[in-house]
C-alpha cells in the first residue's frame, strides 16, 4: 500500500498540539467592544491597531508565511504546515488576520511574479502586518467586466503618473501599498493594455473615501488616483503583463491556487451550522424549542450535509487519483460553493429568528445580538468579490464542463 | 467530523482496469438491447465479473475474495454506476457484505467461497419486495421476521416472481419465502437489526458510489450534448440558461464524490463517524443523482423526452435506487437524531 492521508494527517500531530497550546496560552480573548466579523469590515483605529498586533503575535510565533522562504521573512517550514496551522486556529476560535490582501492574494503573486528586490522589500513587512496592503482592481464600470477598466498609468522620466477610479477597497483607508490594475497602452485590445502595480498609497495624489457597506458599517473605500507618481520599480512583472498577473491574483483570491501565508480560516470547518444548531436551541417556535421541529431539524441536517461535503472537498482536491477527470473543477467551485452554502445557512438562521429577525445590533432583544444578520448581510460580499457567483458559474462551464463562451 | 480520504495506486489501478472493461463491454447499446431482452442480462457476464474478482472484491481472503475495503468498493462500484451495469453485482455484494459481517464461521466456509467465484449466484433481500437480481439467483440472504437466513431460490415453497419495472438495467422480483422450509443452521446468528446495523453504513457507501457515477457519467453525457447541439445560430450551452444549471450539477456530483470516498475511508479505519458520513453520502447521493437526471432530460430538449436518447435510462435508475436502504428524509432523520439529539 503506498501512502495515505490518514497517515499524513498523524503527522502533523504534534504541530497540532504546539499550534493549540499556544492559542491556549496567546488567544487575546474578547476586547469587550465589537469586532468586525472579518478584514472587510475594519472601520476604526482601534479595531485596526488591536488586530493588527494580534497579526504581529501570531507572525512572531511563526504561525504566519510558515511555509515561505525565510529569506523573505517566512518560516520556510514543509508544505502542507499553514494548512495545519490555520485549521487550529480556526477550531481555537482565533481572531481572523487583518493583512487579508496581502497574505493571500498580494503575497503570493510578488512571490511568482516579483523580482528579488521586490520580494526583499515587501514580503517580510506584509507577513508582520508591518505594512498593510490594499487591492485596486474594480472601477465603478469595471465589476465583472474587469478588462474594461480605465485606470490609466502613463510613463513620465522615472515615474508613473495614475488617473484613475477604483471601487471596493477593502483596508484602503490603512493601507500602505495597493496591488493596482491599470492601462498602460491605449492602442492595444483590451487584455494587452493592462500593467500591473504595487503602488504606494501615501503619496500626494491618492485620495480614499469610505463606502458605506449595506450593514451600515464602514472598512470598505474608494480610491481616486489624481496625477499621483509613482516611481517605476512599482511595475510588477512586464509593461502588458497586468492582465496574467491578475488573472493569477484571482485565483489566489478565490482559493483556487495554493500558497496563502494564513489566515484562511474564517468561519472555521463545522463551525458555521454547530454555531446554528445552538441558535435552534435558543429559539422557541411554536411553544418550543426550535430545534425540535422536525422541518427545522430537516434542513438544519441538510447544512451539516452540505458543510461536510464542503470540507470532504478539501481534503479530496489534494488527492491527484480523484481528481483525474475534472482536476480544474474543485479549485474553480471552492469559494462558489462555499459562499453560496454560508449565504444559504445565514438566511435560514434569520427566519428561524422570526419577528427577531427585524432587530438590529443594539437592540436589547436582538437574539444573537443581530450577528446572524450581519452575516447574511455580509455574506454578499463574497458571492460577489473576486468574481461573482454567475462569472464562476461561466468559467467553470467553459474551462471544467468545455462549453462554449458566452458572450 | 473526520473527512480524510485515503486513495492510493491500488485504488487508482482498479479504476483504470473497471473503466477500461466495463466501457469496452457494456456499450450504451449492449446495456440498451439487455434492457429490452426479457432476462436483463447475459450469464455471461456474471462468469467474467466472477473471473474478475469483483464478486468477491470485499469477501476476505480466506474465503477466496479478494478481501478490500470500502474505497475499492467505491470504485468499483462508482465505474459500474457510469455504465448502468446490467448485472446484480450490487446485491450480491450487500449478501456477501452480510454474510461476512454476521455470518457464522461455518456458514462463511461454505457460502463465501461459491459466492466469490460466481458459481453461486446470491442475492441479498432485505425485505419482500424489489428484491434485486432475485429472479436468477441460487440463494438469497433473506429476513424472515427478526432474523436473516440463508435461503435457496430454487427450493420448494420459493415463491420468487418478477416484477414490473421502470428501470429495466436492474431487475428486482417480489420474493414470499415464508412456505421455505428452513433448519436452523440456516439462520444468521445474530439479529436481523444487529445485521442491518452492521450492513447498512456499507450499503449506503455502495449505493452512494454508484449514484455518483451515474451522476457524473450524466454530467459528461449532457455537457457533450449542450456543447453542440445548436439553436438561434449557437451551441444552446453558451447560453447561461443552459451552462449555469449544468454547473449546478456538477457542484453537486463533485460534493457527492467528496463525501463517498470520505466515509468509504472512515468506513475502512473503524472511526466513529463512518455511519453518519455514509448516511450523508447515501443522502446525497439521492438528491444529486435526481437533479443530474432531470437536468440531463430537460437540457436535451425534445430529444431529451423520446425514448432514444440516454438521459431516461439514468433518471429511471435514480428514481429506483433513491429508496434503498433510506431516500435523503430517511438518512437526514436519522441523522438529525444523531447529530442534534433526540427531538422530544
Amino acid at each position: 500500500m503506498g501512502s495515505s492521508m490518514i497517515a499524513r494527517v498523524d503527522e502533523h500531530e504534534s504541530l497540532r498540539a504546539e499550534v493549540r497550546e499556544w492559542i491556549r496560552a496567546n488567544h487575546p480573548g474578547d476586547p469587550g467592544w465589537k469586532l468586525p466579523q472579518s478584514a472587510l469590515e475594519v472601520a476604526d483605529d482601534r479595531q485596526f491597531q488591536w488586530l493588527r498586533d494580534w497579526q504581529r503575535k501570531l507572525y512572531d510565533a511563526g504561525y504566519v508565511g510558515a511555509e515561505w522562504p525565510s529569506e523573505y521573512g517566512g518560516a520556510g517550514k514543509p508544505r502542507g504546515t499553514q494548512r495545519v496551522i490555520d485549521q487550529e486556529l480556526a477550531r481555537g476560535r482565533a481572531p481572523f488576520l487583518l493583512n487579508l490582501v496581502a497574505l493571500s492574494w498580494a503575497g503570493p503573486v510578488i512571490l511568482r511574479f516579483g523580482t528579488e528586490a521586490q520580494k526583499k522589500k515587501f514580503l517580510r513587512p506584509l507577513l508582520r502586518c508591518d505594512e498593510v496592503w490594499c487591492q485596486g482592481f474594480s472601477e465603478p464600470g469595471a465589476g465583472s467586466d474587469l478588462a474594461s477598466l480605465r485606470t490609466r498609468a502613463v510613463r513620465s522620466g522615472s515615474e508613473w503618473v495614475i488617473d484613475g477610479h477604483k471601487v471596493w477597497t477593502t483596508l484602503g483607508r490603512y493601507a500602505d501599498w495597493c496591488i493596482l490594475l491599470a492601462r498602460t497602452d491605449e492602442s492595444a485590445v483590451k487584455h494587452a493594455g493592462i500593467s500591473y502595480f504595487l503602488a504606494p498609497m501615501k503619496v500626494p495624489g491618492v485620495e480614499v473615501q469610505p463606502l458605506v457597506k449595506l450593514t451600515g458599517e464602514g472598512g470598505f473605500n474608494q480610491v481616486i488616483w489624481s496625477a499621483a507618481r509613482i516611481p517605476v520599480e512599482a511595475l510588477i512583472g512586464r509593461e502588458g503583463q497586468g492582465w496574467e498577473i491578475a488573472m493569477a491574483t484571482l485565483q489566489f483570491e478565490r482559493g483556487a491556487a495554493e500558497g496563502s501565508a494564513g489566515g484562511q480560516f474564517v468561519g472555521g470547518p463545522g463551525e458555521q451550522v454547530a454555531s446554528l444548531a445552538r441558535l435552534a436551541q435558543s429559539l422557541e417556535r411554536d411553544g418550543r424549542p426550535a430545534l425540535a421541529d422536525p422541518v427545522v431539524r430537516d434542513r438544519l441536517t441538510a447544512f451539516w450535509i452540505e458543510e461536510t461535503a464542503l470540507r470532504a472537498n478539501a481534503a479530496r482536491a489534494r488527492i491527484p487519483g480523484l481528481v483525474a477527470d475534472r482536476p480544474e473543477a474543485l479549485p474553480l467551485q471552492s469559494k462558489l460553493a462555499s459562499s453560496e452554502h454560508g449565504q444559504a445557512l445565514a438566511d435560514f438562521a434569520c427566519e428561524l429568528e422570526g419577528s427577531g429577525a427585524a432587530l438590529w445590533i443594539g437592540d436589547p432583544h436582538a437574539p444573537a445580538n443581530a450577528e446572524w444578520q450581519r452575516s447574511y448581510l455580509n455574506s454578499f460580499a463574497m458571492t460577489i468579490a473576486g468574481g461573482t457567483s454567475e462569472i464562476l458559474r461561466n468559467i467553470l462551464g467553459e474551462r471544467v464542463l468545455g462549453q462554449p463562451k458566452t458572450r | 467530523m473526520n473527512t480524510a480520504i485515503r486513495y492510493d495506486e491500488e485504488h487508482a489501478l482498479l479504476r483504470a482496469e473497471a473503466r477500461r472493461w466495463l466501457e469496452e463491454r457494456f456499450p450504451i447499446g449492449r446495456v440498451r438491447a439487455l434492457a429490452d431482452g426479457d432476462a436483463g442480462e447475459d450469464p455471461a457476464d456474471w462468469k467474467e465479473l466472477g473471473s474478475l474478482g469483483w464478486l468477491g472484491l470485499c469477501v476476505p481472503e480466506k474465503y477466496g475474495g479478494a478481501g478490500l475495503g470500502a474505497v475499492h468498493l467505491s470504485v468499483l462500484l462508482e465505474e459500474t454506476g457510469r455504465r448502468l451495469l446490467p448485472c446484480p453485482l450490487l446485491s450480491s455484494t450487500l449478501a456477501a457484505l452480510a454474510l461476512g459481517q454476521s455470518g457464522s464461521e461455518a456458514q462463511r466456509e461454505r457460502w463465501l467461497e461459491p459466492l466469490a467465484s460466481g458459481e453461486s449466484r446470491v442475492v441479498l433481500a432485505a425485505g419482500s419486495d424489489a428484491v434485486w437480481g432475485a429472479e436468477r439467483a441460487d440463494l438469497l440472504v433473506a429476513r424472515r421476521a427478526d432474523r436473516f437466513a440463508i435461503v435457496p431460490a430454487r427450493g420448494a415453497g420459493a415463491r420468487i416472481e418478477p416484477e414490473v419495472v421502470l428501470d429495466r438495467t436492474r431487475r428486482s422480483a417480489r420474493v414470499n419465502l415464508d412456505a421455505v422450509k428452513l433448519d436452523s443452521a440456516a439462520f444468521l446468528p445474530a439479529s436481523a437489526d444487529e445485521v442491518l446495523a452492521k450492513l447498512t453504513p456499507w450499503a449506503c457507501v455502495a449505493l452512494a458510489a454508484e449514484m455518483a457515477g451515474g451522476a457524473d457519467a450524466l454530467l459528461t453525457l449532457t455537457a457533450a450534448y449542450t456543447a453542440t447541439r445548436e439553436q438561434f445560430g449557437k451551441p444552446i450551452g453558451s447560453f447561461q440558461a443552459v451552462k449555469h444549471p449544468l454547473v449546478n450539477v456538477l457542484i453537486g456530483v463533485e460534493g457527492l464524490r467528496s463525501l463517498v470516498y470520505a466515509a468509504a475511508t472512515a468506513l475502512d479505519a473503524g472511526d466513529a463517524d463512518a455511519e453518519a458520513l455514509a448516511r450523508m453520502a447515501k443522502a446525497k447521493a439521492c438528491d444529486v443523482y435526481v437533479f443530474a437526471a432531470s437536468r440531463a432530460v430537460q437540457l436535451h430538449g425534445g430529444f431529451g423526452f423520446t425514448l432514444d436518447c440516454d438521459a431516461h435510462l439514468y433518471l429511471k435508475r435514480a428514481q429506483t435506487t433513491r429508496p434503498a436502504f433510506g431516500d435523503a428524509m430517511h438518512q437526514r432523520r436519522w441523522l438529525a437524531e444523531k447529530l442534534l439529539g433526540l427531538a422530544s
